[in-house]
This record gives C-alpha cells, structure tokens and sequence, in this order.
C-alpha cells in the first residue's frame, strides 16, 4: 500500500512537471514573450525594456530555471494589465468557479449516479425511457447552447431564475446546471454501463442462491463493485468541468476564472492565462491521484498487493 | 431405484425453452436424503439451467415452460420469487464451477458467508460470524480466524471452493446442488473437495444433486445416474447398473472410452465422433441419431421416451436390444 501510494505521488509529481515544462515552452515556442504580454501598438524602446524587466533577453534555460524557482515560490509573475502578481487576481476569482464547479458537480453526481442505477436495474420501465431521454440530452446538446436556452426559458421568459451575475444562490442554478449536464450523462451512462456488466458476474447470481433478493445483492455487492469505472470517470469529469467554465462563465457572465481567461486571451494579459492554464492542470492531476487513493480504499486486490 | 420410495426432491418433465427451442426437455430425476444423483453429459446439453430452474434462477433469455420441481410437497415452480427466496440456501443451495467468480471480490470471506447465515436468521452479526467460523472448521480450512478476513484474491480456487461450500451448507439445506463443483479446480484438489462432499452427506444427510462431465467422479461418489443428452435425458439408472450394462448408445460409447472403471478417473465426453446439435437444430427424432450407430430412420423420425428395463433403469432409445452391438464395436 505504501509502496503504491509513493508510486502514485511519483507519477503525479513527473506529470505536473511536464505540464510546467510545456507551458514554459509553449509561452516561449514563438521566440520572444514579450511580444505576446504588450499591446499591439507598443514601441519598439517599450519592448526592449519590458524584455529585459521580464529577464527574456537571458539564455532560455536560465529563464527555465527562473521560472521554475519563481514556482517554488509561488510567483507566477506579474499581470502586465493590472501591474499586480497574476496570482492574487486568480485567487480572487477563483472562489466563484469552485462554487460553479461544486454546483455542477452536485447535478453530475447528484443526479447522473442515481439515473444510471435506475436505468441498469430497471431495464424496460417508462422511469428507465425517460431518463435515457434526459440523459441523451444532457450528451447532445452543446453546452453553450443549453445556457442560452435555460437563460431563455427560466430568465427571459418564466423569470424565475436570475439571468446572469453572482451572490445568490439562485443565480447559481441555472449555469450548474448547463455545466454539469454533460457530466451528468457520462456519469449516467457510466454507472448504468458498469452495473449491468457487474449484473451479468456470476457473483450476483451466487448471492441469490444464498436468497439475497436482487435489490439486496446490487446494494451489498453490486455497487461497489460497480463504483471502480466510476471513480476513473469522476477524476475525469471535474477537471473537465473547469475547462467547460470557460464557456459557461462567459454566458452566465459569472465572474470566475473561466471568465477571467477569456478576458485575459482578449487584453494579452498572458501571465494570468500561463496561472489559469497551470491551475487546471494541476486539479487534473490532482484528481486523479485522489481517484487512485479511493481505489485503494474500495478495492483490497490494490490496498493489499501493490 | 430405491430412492423412489421416498424422494426429497423430485423434478418432473422439466421443460425449459429458450429462443422457441426446449434446451431442456421433459427432463425428470428424483433424489431421497442422503443420496446422489449425478447429471453427467456433455457441454451445453442444458445440466446447468436445469440446476437454475431448480433456483428459480433461470436467465432472462430461458423460460420454463412446463414441468414441477417439487421439494417434499412443495411446487418450487410455481411459488411466488418471495416465497422462493426463503427456500434458497435454506432448503436447497448451489456450488459453481468457479467458485473464485462466485465470490464478491469486495468483501472477505466472513463476511460473504455470515450474510448467508444471517438472510434466514435473526441473529447478530457477532453471532453469524462466529457461525460462518464454525462452519470453516467444518469444511477444513486451517487458521479460520485469519481466513475469515480475507479476500477471495487471496485464496487460492480449492479454497474457494470450500469457502463455496459453506455458504451453500451453513443454513443445513436439505439438497445441495453441485454444478461441476470441481472442474476448474487441481486433480489432487478435486479429490478433497469430492471427499469433503461425500462425507457431508453422510454426516448431515443432504440429498445431493452433482453436475458433472466426468464419469470417474460418477463411479466415485453417486448413487444414481441420470445421462443427458441435448436437453433430453437419455438413461438413468443407479450407478453400478448403469456401468455394468449401459442402456442407451450415448452411455455406452461414453463408457468405452473408459476402459476399466477403476483406474480411469478422467473419461472425455468429447472423444464420440460428431457434435452436438445446437438447440435451433433440434429434429423430430432422436437428437442423437447423427451420432448413434445404431441409428435407423425410425430413430430420425420419432422421438424415443424413456422406457422401463426393470430395477430402476430406465433408457430413452428404439434399439435397446441391439446394444450388444456397440460393445462389441467399443472392445
Ligand atoms: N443465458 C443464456 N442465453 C442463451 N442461451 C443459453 C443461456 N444459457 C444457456 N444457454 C444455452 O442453453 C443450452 C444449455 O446450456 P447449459 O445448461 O449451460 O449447458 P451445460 O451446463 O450442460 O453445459 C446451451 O445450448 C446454451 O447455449
Ligand atoms: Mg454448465
């Protein structure tokens, strides 16, 4: 077990290494940064000085290392925009997408979970055809298209739900919901796949003949062993969630970070755009080294052997 | 067959269809307290769902379409699936051909074999596990107090196996269904696991109904024999009449690839020339009369029942009398 743990956090170090190592190279894959942090109509004094204020006028493995000290440090540079650390505006938009994203997750799981074992263990039900119906949805419908139609529907028409904006908790519903509706179907799709698969062992058919009822032998043993694949998807989905805020932010016009990049791609603030692109990076990594713990702790053939 | 007198469970013209074929047809056997019959035949002749249907746990694709499976004077085919669940490792209980997949790989050993203490028992789970403990003993596991906590990953299949077998005996059901309990298992490993049966129905009593493709384990261990073949069953008698002077083709060209019952523990259903036909060709005459060298085309034409040869053996074929023919062939 500690030998697997110590495996898994070896692997995550080396993959967020390599996302630092190519967000350094991908900043500076079109020869000099700076030109990407001034405005177009900069002078060429004006970026020769700024060049040499950012140090890219060193050798590029000096800067490599700069960087990679600054990271250590937790400097992130400075927004040539605001003229403040890239970091402290991140942070301060970042409470807002965690709320969205913690929304969205709520629909995702808090909705997707219970449908797929509905529609596993209720196979031929109208209960089982209508879920499939709202989870089809949920798939197909892209997610900015589903925002302006629950905007129209909910906002415009029915005023029920505030349009745009933050503080309530009722603004909060209606962009949880077109976030976490693509999620909400992988979730569906995968529980409901992983319980039918588990249905089929001959575990289950073993623990009838010891007279479990059917109910009885998917909630002991079934789910459980169905969780597994869903434990992989659910890694999967929250970092895909930050990178769906990106677009639903700027529906919603919700003041989070996926906002904030939009904003900061459109005025060339790259520093803020290099923060955000290392920060979903690393809740990708970070998730799935969680996912690996949780298999450890639901499954003894990992906790035990490796 | 003496077991006749007083059976504990007799299934009666048991007929199972699936996809419009009766992948088990008409199929009958009675087995009395403290006996074993063995199914013996070839893979796919319909031995396992016969096993299910006596669960009422036949898959979704099969339906039994006629037939009683009466346990004492109860109809288990027609009762409700509540009722059914009170009878299930209660009264009769299953082994699998692989116990290591009939175990939850999530939940230790103890667990899995307490819970089936506990379906039909009120007791605390304290109690169900020092039962499920007890009942390790039993079936000769080592160290059952380490056991208990294990995972079935860390056991090895005869252990399993034996782990299998006290779930399926910790209520003491009346019969017990054995569906080739050792067929994936070590030769030496199979022995015990036959032992350890045998001596349970000695001691407890259980009617015992063995599946099984290996007729050195039918010689070994049952009382009657009941041959099946594509879903029908083709003799059944008790076993040393049945060795001694096999009654159908099938049998007897079974038992000639076992050359002296003693000394041949494995004998391979699979070495008559021909196959099986699949369910969906199914004719109106004898389903074995592609294979048989006795076939005649009364055979291809019309379906031989089981008729009676006096003590108890009974056999399904129109050329009864010309079975000297075969052994003559076979030695
Ligand atoms: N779930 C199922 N769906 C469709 N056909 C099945 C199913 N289970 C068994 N069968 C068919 O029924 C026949 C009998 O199968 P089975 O009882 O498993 O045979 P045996 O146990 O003697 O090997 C075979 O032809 C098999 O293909
Ligand atoms: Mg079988």
């Amino acid at each position: 077990m500690l030998n697997y743990a110590a495996q898994r956090l070896i692997q995550a170090f080396v993959a967020m290494f390599g996302v630092l190592t190519i967000v350094f190279i991908v900043m500076h894959l079109s020869g000099d940064p700076t030109l990407l942090l001034v405005p177009q109509d900069a002078s060429a004094e004006m970026i020769a000085e700024l060049r040499h204020q950012l140090g890219f006028d060193r050798p590029v493995w000096v800067q490599y290392l700069d960087y990679l000290y600054g990271l250590l440090h937790l400097d992130f540079g400075v927004s040539v925009v605001q003229r403040v650390p890239a970091l402290d505006i991140v942070a301060s938009r970042l409470p807002y997408t965690i709320q969205l994203a913690a929304g969205a997750l709520v629909v995702a799981i808090g909705f997707g979970i219970p449908a797929g074992i509905v529609m596993a263990t209720m196979r031929g039900s109208v209960i089982e055809r209508i879920l499939t119906a709202i989870v089809v949805t949920g798939q197909s419908v892209p997610t900015f298209l589903s925002g302006i139609l629950l905007i129209f529907i909910f906002g415009v028409t029915l005023r029920w739900l505030p349009t745009s904006g933050s503080g309530e908790f009722s603004a909060l519903i209606m962009p949880s919901i077109a976030l976490g509706a693509l999620s909400m179907s992988t979730f569906a799709r995968m529980t409901r796949i992983s319980i039918i698969d588990e249905l089929g062992k001959d575990y289950v058919r073993a623990g009838r003949a010891r007279g479990l009822s059917l109910g009885s032998v998917v909630v002991r043993h079934v789910l459980r062993n169905a969780a597994i694949p869903v434990i992989t998807i659910a890694a999967l989905e929250i970092g895909n969630l930050l990178a769906g805020a990106v677009i639903i932010e700027t529906v919603f016009a919700w003041p989070g970070i996926g906002q904030l990049a939009i904003q900061s791609i459109q005025s060339r603030d790259f520093m803020i755009v290099q923060v955000i692109v290392l920060l979903i990076s690393f809740v990708y990594v970070l998730t799935s080294v969680l996912a690996d713990f949780v298999y450890a702790l639901v499954d003894p053939r990992i906790r035990l052997v490796r | 067959m003496d077991v006749a007198a007083n059976p504990l469970l007799s299934v009666d013209r048991l007929t199972i269809d699936i996809a419009g074929a009766h992948v088990v047809d008409e199929v009958s056997f009675t087995v009395a307290p403290g006996k074993v019959i063995a199914l013996v035949g070839e893979s796919g002749c319909g031995k396992s769902l016969t096993s299910y249907a006596m669960l009422g746990l036949l898959p979704p694709a099969a339906r039994r379409t006629e037939g009683r499976i009466m346990l004492e004077n109860v109809d288990l085919a027609v009762i409700s699936e509540r009722r059914f669940r009170k009878v299930r490792g209660k009264d009769i209980s299953i082994i699998f051909q692989e116990p290591s997949a009939s175990l939850d790989p999530l939940t230790t050993v103890g667990e899995q074999i307490a819970e089936a203490y506990r379906v039909h028992h009120g007791v605390s789970k304290t109690e169900a596990f020092e039962k499920a403990r007890q009942m390790l003993v039993d079936v000769g596991i080592p160290d059952p107090g380490r056991r208990m906590y294990q995972y079935p990953f860390e056991l090895s299949g005869g252990m399993c196996q034996r782990i299998m077998i006290s779930i399926a005996l910790i209520c003491g059901p009346r019969v017990l269904i054995a569906d080739e309990p050792t067929t994936a298992l070590d030769v030496t490993i199979q022995a015990q696991i036959l032992d350890l049966m045998k001596k349970l129905v000695a001691e407890r009593g259980t009617a015992i109904v063995l599946i099984t493709h290996d007729m050195g384990v039918v010689a070994d261990i049952a009382d009657d024999v009941a041959v099946m073949y594509a879903g029908r069953i083709a003799e059944i008698a008790p076993v040393h009449a049945l060795f001694r002077e096999p009654k159908h083709p099938y049998t007897a060209l079974l038992l000639a690839s076992v050359p002296k019952l003693d000394d041949a523990p494995k004998a391979d259903l699979a070495t008559i020339e021909g196959m099986v036909p699949n369910p969906s060709e199914f004719g109106v005459g004898c389903r074995f009369a592609d294979r048989c060298p006795l076939a005649t085309d009364k055979c291809r034409l019309e379906q031989p029942s089981l008729v009676d040869c006096g003590n108890g053996h009974r056999s399904a074929c129109w050329h009864i009398d010309r079975l000297a023919e075969i052994r003559k062939v076979a030695t």
